[in-house]
């Protein structure tokens, strides 16, 4: 299915910025927000796993159920999995499309990946201490 | 022990109003604070000391020898980029400027991915603001147009608006019309009187169909805008028009959909529109606390609020060339300092992972998700929790932060004052 990705706050997302090495980030960050209707459309249901993938990158999050986002449009908290996603093309403003990146979605079975494995993924090595 | 009138670190509201509860040095309870303020104060996952990544994994090293590391990777670099600062005070901002000006890098703060766009605007067409204590008192119509302060501002509308007894609005919420404008239903949402729900992308067209109705050209309207019907464009329009004292708050919904500054541009010129028929504001929310303090710090240094490219021997500034992520998009910079942010979890992947490729030094209390990036990370105080200084809240009123415990860490300005000198005494000046 394609989709428009709209990034942004949420209360969770704020609570647990400071403790990004936290279950309770991860468990924050890594949620897409989606219609119930497109849910249908994949045929999966709340909690279910799917894979996004944009023109910068691909990602396996949590869904989440919510009438707030319209049909054909998902939600994904700020943070690294939203940004694994987005393109840090500009137009020359010096601002990416955080709220505008075209996704493709597809059902998954793949687990959600750790933010340190997100991260080692682009080149980083994990402080583990 | 109890200390009052704390100041929140978090967000730009600066709430200046807290009651932190105290046990030694451990922070136990805070009181009158929201939700992010409690888990800011109480707890956070703090790197102990400084560590460097090796060649066989990580090692702890000491605050003498990180600190000389720091220095020889910026002074061996052809062109630096020094970026952050939203979460530190204004004290460590400063010293941040004087290090690019004597590097000759680039230093750029996170009003770049925040309201980077809505400064382009403003300085193309001015800023009709005002203080948070005059919507306070006086705004009788409220609007908040592409944010969502319910989860990212959770006391402005307590404090500032909706729910708070102003001196000329003493009914609070009953002498207050809230309108909120956003491609999605959010919990802000919910509480207005009238919420309009535009199409995404449709920001600039609800904007100048507005623009036109206030103006006397509702005739030219045509039936539905952006997914707003026009007898609601025309409602809104009358709302706004009728009010004593309006007051427009915009988030990222307008700087980070197409359009970017032209949108914020054209909800300032509404305000100006507005303005023919009665009194009207705008002002953007400022997301992170002090991010506000970071656009004033680099002004009064260098003339420009952000992204300014020191490379030539003078202040530089030019959005879209010298902003961080087209920097690291590009592969540009060869070293980088990063403090009192993370890109790691808030930059483009695209653009975050350069960071990795080249000497990284992060400055920051806490392991965050650009640790792993980095080559040497060095702990420091939490301005507002165990350091003082001074942060700018959303509305540009500078407010002091208070240390409410102490700590062993060092403050972060007194880390980047021994950079400063180390590269200082090298170069022989």
């Amino acid at each position: 299915m394609n989709a428009i990705l709209n990034t942004g706050r949420t209360i969770s997302q704020g609570m647990a910025v400071e403790h990004k090495a936290s279950p309770g980030y991860r468990a924050a960050v890594s949620v897409c927000y989606i219609n119930p209707v497109d849910m249908m459309d994949l045929g999966i249901e709340q909690g279910a796993r799917v894979t996004l993938t944009s023109r910068a990158g691909r990602i396996v999050l949590t869904t989440r159920a919510t009438e707030m986002v319209n049909q054909g449009e998902v939600f994904v908290p700020l943070g690294p999995y939203a940004n694994h996603l987005i393109s840090a093309q500009t137009h020359a403003t010096g601002m990416p499309d955080f709220k505008g990146e075209p996704v493709d979605i597809i059902p998954t079975d793949e687990t959600v990946k750790d933010i340190n494995d997100v991260m080692e993924e682009i080149g980083g090595v994990r402080y583990d201490h | 022990m109890i200390i009052k009138d704390a100041v929140c670190p978090f967000c730009g509201c600066l709430c200046d109003d807290l009651d932190v509860e105290i046990d030694g040095q451990r922070i136990i309870r805070v009181q009158n604070g929201c939700t992010l303020a409690e888990s800011t104060f109480t707890g956070s996952t703090r790197l102990q000391a400084p560590i460097r990544r090796t060649a066989s994994g990580w090692e702890m090293i000491s605050y003498d020898d990180a600190i000389t590391d720091a220095a020889d990777i910026l002074l061996s670099s052809d062109r630096p980029l020094l970026y952050g600062w939203s979460s530190t005070h204004g004290e460590t901002q400063s010293f941040g400027v004087h290090i690019a000006e004597l590097i000759g890098g680039v230093i750029d703060n996170t009003s770049t991915v925040c309201h980077g766009p809505s400064i382009l605007a403003i300085q193309e067409v001015g800023h009709p603001g005002c203080t948070l204590g005059q919507v306070k008192n006086r705004a009788d119509v409220i609007i908040y147009w592409g944010c969502n302060p319910t989860e990212a501002h959770p006391r402005h509308m307590s404090r500032y608006t909706t729910f708070a007894t102003g001196f000329f609005v003493p009914e609070a919420q009953r002498g207050r019309t809230v309108i909120v404008v956003d491609t999605r239903r959010t919990e802000s949402a919910e509480i207005a009187d009238e919420f309009i729900r535009i199409k995404r992308g449709g920001d600039y067209q609800v904007l100048s169909a507005l623009r036109a109705i206030v103006r006397g050209k509702g005739n030219v309207i045509p039936n539905e805008v952006a997914g707003v019907s026009r007898e609601q464009l025309i409602r809104i329009a009358e709302i706004c028009k009728n009010a004593k004292f309006g007051a427009i708050f915009f988030g990222l919904g307008l700087t980070m959909s197409a359009g970017k500054y032209k949108n914020v541009r054209n909800a300032i010129e509404l305000t100006d529109e507005l303005n023919r028929h009665t009194k009207f504001t705008i002002s953007p929310l400022r997301g992170h606390a002090n991010v506000y303090g970071s656009n004033e710090v680099f002004t009064w240094i260098t003339g420009y609020p952000y992204a300014v490219d020191f490379a030539r021997g003078i202040a530089f500034y030019n959005p879209g060339e010298t902003t961080a992520v087209d920097i690291l998009r590009r592969g540009e910079c060869d070293a980088a300092l990063i403090v009192a942010s993370d890109p790691g979890a808030h930059l483009p992947h695209s653009a975050a992972a350069h960071l990795a490729k080249i000497p990284t030094i992060l400055i920051d209390p806490h392991q965050t998700a650009t640790t792993p990036l980095c080559r040497l990370q060095i702990p420091c105080t939490i301005a507002g929790i165990d350091a003082e200084g001074t942060a700018y809240r959303m509305d540009g009123v500078p407010i002091r932060y208070k240390k409410i415990v102490e700590s062993s860490y060092p403050d972060d300005a007194d880390l980047l004052r021994r950079i400063h000198d180390r590269i200082l005494e090298v170069k022989g000046a």
